[in-house]
């Protein structure tokens, strides 16, 4: 019976079975299309691979040794000795404390400042634009010429424009840089970052459809109400982009606080302890490898996090 | 869907923009980051290509030999680079390429590159504390053989204490370019009442007495760095009867004494005489600061490096007195420091490296820098035969003798009260572990001195700092 059957029913099932076989043929020629339109990239992809990720392996590999540079010693393989020490590493744990109020201040700051800026040139006035290219200026100033200007001629104790202004309100003179080196390079940090959230949140801001506010207005909403209730909800997506982005980049700042208070302990972030215990003088670089790894995997723990909150903004496709 | 899609546009724009300002603002930073180091990797380059030219064609390959060296940023250094320019190349056709960096960086950068074999230099000014690490480390040429067969280079010339702390093993590793111990300037027209051989007690009771808001007291470095703060501070704390580290027997670094009441005594003392009677921003100010500070007539009287002397204009020297380092427990409290000139081993044109430091520390050289500024400006502290010239007597007749004394009077080998055999040093440790160590605690007292940390805080963290590196 069988036999027969399936003699008989064989050219039934290849009808049946022919979709099928056509959606695997068109998934082969896909692919092969596929490869065929990505091999022209792969060398790049391959080089890519090779120096991102080959540093990264001989980090890892550091990161197993005692190395040290001042004394003459060779290199010596000595396990998870560097991680186990970690924990008891007092600095380490400060320098991470460190960065993440650094970070979380002049992130959400800089937000701030630059949904306001944002809102205010949402509006049609005469020089609009001059004014924008004014605001967006700090932005474009190198890290270091920002460290560098605020550190002389604002936070100066005696030619420095901030103390200049309190003198006038009677006030004595203050060192900023040395006296509160945390909130000095986040001042800093704000004023060049605010510009950036700035420029986001007006994309946001001019994306608005203007017959919705429209229609607010007619049926008598007042301003902070529709800010509240239309323009806010429509902000979300680019409020969180400002704060992923300029999160990633703030974690690793490193010239502003060299340049304004070269490493005052209160100012002391994660890249600048590295640094210092590696190429800054104290040549551990075994110690400072394994920091960088944990660094590393932090981050990817974090941005992960991040990326996930945003997944509304990322998930659009389906 | 459309209104998405809308939104997905308008977020697209500001994230490509942000990626291309990250890229501008990364490489941005890198440029400006390393601003010193820049040049000299062109100048490596070609001085790495040198040995094979210059030998096919002896004449007119000599034109264009060129040699790297990173010095350190105080006046009569780079008045030095500047001669060079001026009498060494046209004399020997040796292009003198110069990265003149402040003395932490430059420590770290020298440290690096000669030890981890890196070509980026031919010569590097390292002190007093380096050398004889660096040349036991076999990371210097030796400079005996070469100095012997100089026409111009007398080595029995070098003032003992200096050539000796420069040394290993009768080697002479790098050629002093000047030496220095520490006193105290004064203004001689404010201050009638400065015993010669002060304590510190009673410079800290005349500081906290002239100290106004026009003039301060007294000008004490205060920025982190080991060779900053830390070298200041370190005389204080040896003559205060206390020290960093206790000696094992065999030498190597025993407990950390930080946590000592002796310590404590030093620091509190040193960060409140600052606060009474010390410098505005004392926390950011080291030599150069507070030179610039005193010549102004901003402050009254400076513990500083004796080489300041030599420095001064004319009218402050005329209105200056010199007294000893101040002392309270021990004889003599001032330090012996000397910056230098050497040459690694991977250097590329060892022939051309050594002509340099022959003609910057040589007696000729003297000569030039007279003629070019006047006697009172020549390099002090490492030839006999400059103290014995009339014309020098003469000119630096105020403090010459003194420093000439304060350099024998420094206790390099026993330092304070507490016996360290084998960790020589007044200033500093002389163990390759005190370059960190001495770095992070003085970040930590400068954050004492400012106001932003407490003096136990800072004792407490300085103190974990320094047991780390115990054995």
């Amino acid at each position: 019976m069988s036999d027969a059957v399936t003699e008989h029913t064989e050219p039934q099932s290849i009808e049946y079975d022919e979709p099928t076989d056509h959606a695997d043929e068109v998934k082969r020629l896909e692919r092969r299309e596929g490869w065929k339109r990505r091999l022209p990239i792969l060398p790049a992809l391959l080089f890519t691979i090779l120096v991102t990720q080959i540093p990264f392996l001989f980090t890892l590999f550091y990161s197993l040794t005692e190395w040290r540079l001042d004394t003459p010693e060779p290199r010596e393989v000595i396990g998870f000795e560097n991680y186990a020490a970690l924990p008891d590493d007092k600095f380490f744990r400060d320098a991470a404390w460190v960065s993440v109020k650094m970070t979380v201040s002049a992130v959400l700051l800089s937000l701030i400042v630059g949904t306001g800026l944002a809102l205010l040139l949402d509006r049609k006035f005469f020089g609009q634009g001059f004014v924008r290219t004014l605001l967006i200026t700090p932005f474009l100033v190198m890290p270091v010429v920002a460290g560098l200007l605020w550190k002389t001629q604002m936070f100066n104790s005696t030619f420095g424009v901030i103390n200049w202004f309190i003198e006038t309100l009677g006030f004595g003179p203050t060192e900023f840089a040395t006296r509160f080196p945390l909130a000095s390079v986040v001042v800093v940090l704000v004023w060049q970052w605010s510009p950036f959230m700035m420029l986001i949140v007006l994309a946001g801001l001019q994306g608005q459809d203007a017959s919705t506010l429209e229609a607010a207005r007619v049926d008598g909403a007042t301003s902070w109400g529709t800010f509240r209730q239309i323009t806010f909800p429509q902000l979300r997506p680019y409020l969180e982009l400002g704060t992923l982005l300029g999160a990633i980049y703030l974690i690793q700042v490193y010239d502003h606080i060299e340049i304004i208070t070269g490493g005052s302990p209160d100012s002391k972030n994660l890249p600048f302890y590295i640094a210092q215990r590696s190429i800054g003088g104290g040549n551990r670089f075994g110690l400072a490898s394994s920091y960088s790894i944990i660094v590393v995997i932090a981050s990817i723990i974090i941005a992960n996090i991040g990326l996930r909150v945003l997944s509304g903004l990322l998930e659009d496709d389906s | 869907m459309a209104r998405t899609k809308k939104i997905k546009t308008r977020i697209v724009a500001p994230a490509v923009l942000a990626t291309f300002a990250l890229v501008a603002g990364a490489c941005g930073s890198d440029d400006a980051a390393e601003p010193a180091e820049a040049p000299a990797e062109e100048t490596a380059e070609e001085t790495a290509e040198e040995p094979a030219e210059s030998p096919a064609e002896e004449p007119a390959a000599e034109a264009d030999r060129s040699i790297t060296v990173a010095l350190v940023g105080n006046d009569n250094i780079t008045r030095m680079g500047e001669l060079a320019a001026e009498y060494f190349t046209p004399e020997t056709g040796i292009e003198v390429n110069l990265t003149v960096l402040d003395e932490q960086t430059l420590r770290e950068v020298t440290t690096r590159d000669v030890g981890a074999g890196g070509e980026q230099f031919d010569v590097v000014q390292i002190g007093m504390y380096e050398t004889p690490q660096f040349g036991a480390n076999g990371w210097l040429v030796g400079l005996n053989d070469l100095a012997a067969a100089s026409d111009t280079y007398d080595i029995d010339d070098l003032i003992p204490a200096v050539r000796n702390g420069l040394s290993v093993d009768g080697e002479l590793y790098s050629s002093p370019f000047y030496a220095e111990s520490s006193f105290v300037m004064y203004r001689s027209d404010i201050i009638d009442n400065m015993p010669d051989a002060p304590t510190w007690d009673e410079v800290a009771a005349i500081a906290r007495e002239i100290d106004s808001d026009e003039m301060a007291g007294i000008c004490l470095r205060g920025k982190p760095g080991w060779g900053d703060l830390g070298a200041a501070f370190t005389t204080v704390l040896n003559t205060f009867g206390g020290t960093w580290w206790a000696a094992n027997e065999d030498g190597s670094i025993g407990e950390s004494q930080v946590d000592q009441p002796e310590f404590a005594e030093a620091l509190n003392f040193y960060v409140d005489l600052l606060n009474d009677a010390g410098e505005d921003d004392a926390a950011n100010s080291s030599f150069n600061e507070c030179k610039t500070l005193y010549e102004e007539g901003k402050v009254a009287m400076w513990y500083d490096a004796t080489v300041a002397a030599s420095l001064f204009p004319e009218d402050v020297v005329e209105n200056t007195a010199f007294a000893l380092a101040p002392t309270k427990e021990t004889e003599a409290s001032g330090w012996l420091w000397a910056w230098t000139l050497a040459i690694p081993v991977s250097t590329s044109d060892q022939e051309a490296a050594w002509e340099f430091i022959d003609w910057a520390t040589n007696a000729d050289y003297h000569e030039i820098i007279a003629a070019e500024d006047g006697w009172r400006a020549v390099p002090p502290g490492t030839r006999q035969s400059l103290y014995e010239r009339p014309e020098y007597q003469e000119a630096a007749g105020a403090f010459a003798q003194r420093t000439l004394d304060a350099m024998l009077a420094a206790p390099i080998d026993n330092p304070g009260t507490t016996p360290r055999p084998g960790l020589p040093g007044v200033q500093y440790v002389g163990v390759p572990e005190f370059q960190d160590v001495g770095t992070r605690c003085t970040e930590l007292f400068s954050a004492a001195i400012a106001g932003s940390m407490s003096v136990d805080d800072a004792l407490a963290d300085c103190h974990i700092i320094a047991s780390e590196v115990s054995s």
